[in-house]
């Protein structure tokens, strides 16, 4: 299995050893051996961009996270790796141009790197047989700067050369997600939340069976719990719904993390926290689990979108019982959008009046019991 | 199954290339060639890690995290010493790999720890430079009156095999060498003339993304590939000393410069060269043609032509780059391995 950790996790030198903690008793102790992918320590990659776009003092803000969690860790080799990537780093980012793409990915890879040296060593000191592997010998991408798209049979070649003598061991390789290596030998970056991608990829290609992507939630909430505190999660999607949500900007994965999954081999997707993952993202589900699955809110400069996203919305039938919500709760809408390929019913709403009609949306498609 | 114990010495990103792709390929190594190398002893400035019978891929891979002259950190393997002597007791080795840095003065390290491997019986692959460049009929007389190989494919052209080729090329006269063979340097001149940016930019462009290392100085003075040039002389019979080598450093070259050239439709590059008739070696800026070979080789890629009394012939490949150079001792170290009879021990 592919496991990725979230940089919500990653926060400080306790969190660290914490996910490696869970790493051994969930997971080793149950003989299942991860490939881990870990993101960049929660804030660092924002830090990073402000930097490549000229904020050059922020450099000292990475260097005293990564630092403190070195030192937090206690380890005086670890110490001496983050000290010298950090000034690498420093070099780097105080020598370069905003206008060069090439050197900003360089810059953006410190984040997701250092947090791979640390994990490792996290893992060291609870016991486990964990190295580094880098993501530049594994993942070779496009050369587009910022959103390399990643090159599935030259990654294929790379990925299986080193798998080949790892597999039958009881070591826990860690790469780190987000940045790749384009053919010419330039660090590229996928795009933001690229570790998914990272995790799907590497899953894919291996044919492993299944893609934990480890977060500070339990899973794919029916819309944002923040708004509507009687969310609830959604256990099963299909690819094509959990690809629709996040184009409609649901927070969670990449859109791009499901490419490898539809091309090359399909990985099941679980997502949630060490408490309980929610969440199944798989590529088909039965008919008897079509309907609605989220419901979100967008809100634009003049108006509000609510996105109803599920396999079979966009069918007339259910169309109309949308609309007959509507017309029985009393309100007016904008305009709606609906396409028969596509899992999802926009309505387009007055601002003032969306949350409103999001709870009560909420309500009569996921509280009352709705059926189609 | 034949073991073959190596030594490491000088630990920085082509010793951790080499340590890595040991433990990647060692097992289709043993099952191509019946030849198992085994890592039993890695040096770096600050000290050793040794262990009699050889590191196991994992900690080949770990050994690969120590952090630079760290070495000394790899418990339980670690001396916080360095003395290549104890080593060789601690592990009687078969072939010592050296990857020390060149030094053009007098070639120390490197030159003390492989005239030591000789005095052992050990077997040499070197990638370091300065020890052939300054002593090359010394080292490989020593070498062949005790028997020993003396590789060091990896010197010119990092990953691709010149030197083999070159020693293969039995009836042909090589008349003369022409050669892109610092990688460094044409990196900074296709960054001129792809950007328009001055020297000074296109260097610092080369450090940040590591093509450059902090001190480029025997880059850029062209030493690095006078190095090379003696070396090919010497394998082609037609030996040059270092200091006879003419060079004009790369950092006269302004951003003027570079338009001029393209105006007039030339491509400004680095330029090593041999005549074996004359015995006469140089580095020199050139303008070329725009519609020569060697102006199509751009960024790390190296190229070499050799002109002999039969035709010519042109080589392109990567230059420098650690997994690039650490293949090729590797292969150094099979080729060794495979023409060593039997056990001497």
């Amino acid at each position: 299995m592919v496991l990725k950790i979230g940089g919500s996790l990653l926060k400080n030198g306790r969190d660290y050893l914490d996910v490696a903690q869970k790493i051994r008793s969930t997971l080793l102790e149950n003989d299942l051996r991860p490939i881990v992918v870990v993101s960049a320590s929660k804030g660092i990659t924002d830090l990073l961009i402000q930097i490549v776009r000229g904020y050059k003092v922020l450099i000292k803000e990475v260097e005293n996270r990564y630092m403190g969690i070195a030192y937090e860790l206690g380890s005086v080799k670890l110490v001496r790796r983050v000290e010298e990537e950090v000034s690498r780093l420093r070099r780097i980012a105080e020598s370069i141009e905003v206008s060069d793409p090439a050197l900003m990915d360089y810059v953006l890879s410190y984040g997701e790197r250092i947090s791979k040296i640390i994990m490792v060593q996290a893992l060291e000191m609870q016991g486990i047989n964990a190295f580094e592997l880098n993501a530049t010998d594994i993942i070779i991408t496009n050369s587009v700067h910022g959103d390399a798209i990643i090159d599935y049979p030259a990654t294929a070649v790379a990925l299986e050369k080193i798998y080949g003598v790892i597999k039958d061991r009881k070591y826990v390789p860690v790469v780190e997600g987000f940045i790749g290596r384009s053919s010419e030998g330039e660090i590229t970056t996928i795009g933001r939340g690229g570790s998914d991608y990272t995790a799907t990829t590497i899953a894919a290609l291996l044919k492993l069976d299944k893609v934990y992507l480890v977060t500070d939630v339990d899973g794919i909430m029916t819309t944002d719990p923040d708004i509507v505190s009687t969310a609830k999660l959604v256990n099963y999607m299909s690819y094509v719904e959990a690809l629709e949500a996040s184009m409609y900007g649901a927070k969670g994965i990449n859109p791009k993390a499901f490419d490898p999954l539809e091309k090359v081999y399909s990985s099941k997707i679980l997502i949630g926290s060490w408490r309980h993952f929610g969440t199944t993202i798989s590529r088909e589900i039965p008919l008897e689990y079509y309907g609605p699955k989220v419901v979100m809110l967008k809100d634009m400069a003049d108006y509000s979108y609510i996105a109803i996203i599920g396999e079979g919305v966009s069918r007339a039938e259910f169309l109309r019982d949308v609309l007959d919500i509507i017309v029985r709760l009393g309100v007016e809408i904008k305009g709606v959008q609906s396409y028969i390929h596509r899992p999802s019913m926009v309505l387009y709403v007055d601002k003032s009046q969306s949350r409103e009609i999001l709870k009560m949306l909420h309500k009569a498609l996921f509280e009352e019991g709705y059926t189609k | 199954m034949k073991l073959v114990k190596i030594v490491v010495i000088g630990f920085g990103n082509v010793g951790r290339a080499f340590a890595k792709i040991v433990a990647l390929k060692k097992n289709i190594l043993e099952g191509r060639y019946g030849v198992s190398p085994i890592i039993v002893g890695v040096a770096d400035s600050r000290g050793m890690a040794i262990k009699g019978d050889g590191f196991t891929e994992y900690e080949l891979l770990k050994l690969c995290e120590v952090p630079r002259s760290g070495v000394n950190m790899f418990s339980p393997y670690a001396h916080d010493f360095v003395d290549i002597k104890y080593m060789y007791d601690a592990v009687q080795p078969d072939i010592h790999v050296e990857l020390t840095p060149s030094n053009y003065i007098e070639g120390e390290p490197g030159l003390s720890n492989i005239l030591f491997a000789f005095s052992r019986g050990v077997h040499v692959v070197t990638a370091n430079k300065a020890p052939l460049a300054l002593k090359y009929s010394d080292l490989v007389d020593m070498a062949r009156k005790r028997s020993l190989h003396i590789k060091f494919r990896s010197t010119v052209m990092g990953g691709t095999p010149l030197i083999d080729i070159i020693t293969s090329l039995r009836s042909e006269d090589i008349e003369r060498i022409d050669g892109i063979l610092n990688a460094t340097t044409n990196f900074i001149l296709t960054e001129m003339h792809d950007k328009f940016i001055e020297f000074d930019e296109a260097l610092k462009r080369a450090q940040v993304l590591g093509v450059a290392e902090a001190n480029p100085s025997l880059d850029i003075e062209g030493l690095d590939a006078a190095a090379k040039l003696v070396i090919l002389s010497h394998v082609i019979g037609c030996s040059v000393k270092l200091d006879d080598v003419k060079r004009e450093t790369l950092s006269k070259v302004k951003l003027r410069d570079v338009v001029e050239a393209i105006k007039e439709g030339y491509i400004i590059k680095y330029i090593a060269s041999l005549d074996t008739r004359k015995r006469e070696a140089w580095v020199k800026v050139l303008k070329i043609p725009r519609g020569d070979v060697f102006a199509q080789i751009n960024g790390t890629l190296n190229a070499v032509k050799i002109k002999t009394d039969v035709g010519e012939l042109f080589f392109v490949g990567k230059g420098g780059g650690g997994i690039e150079t650490a293949h090729s001792v590797l292969d150094d170290v099979v080729a060794i391995a495979l023409s060593v009879k039997g056990d001497k021990r």
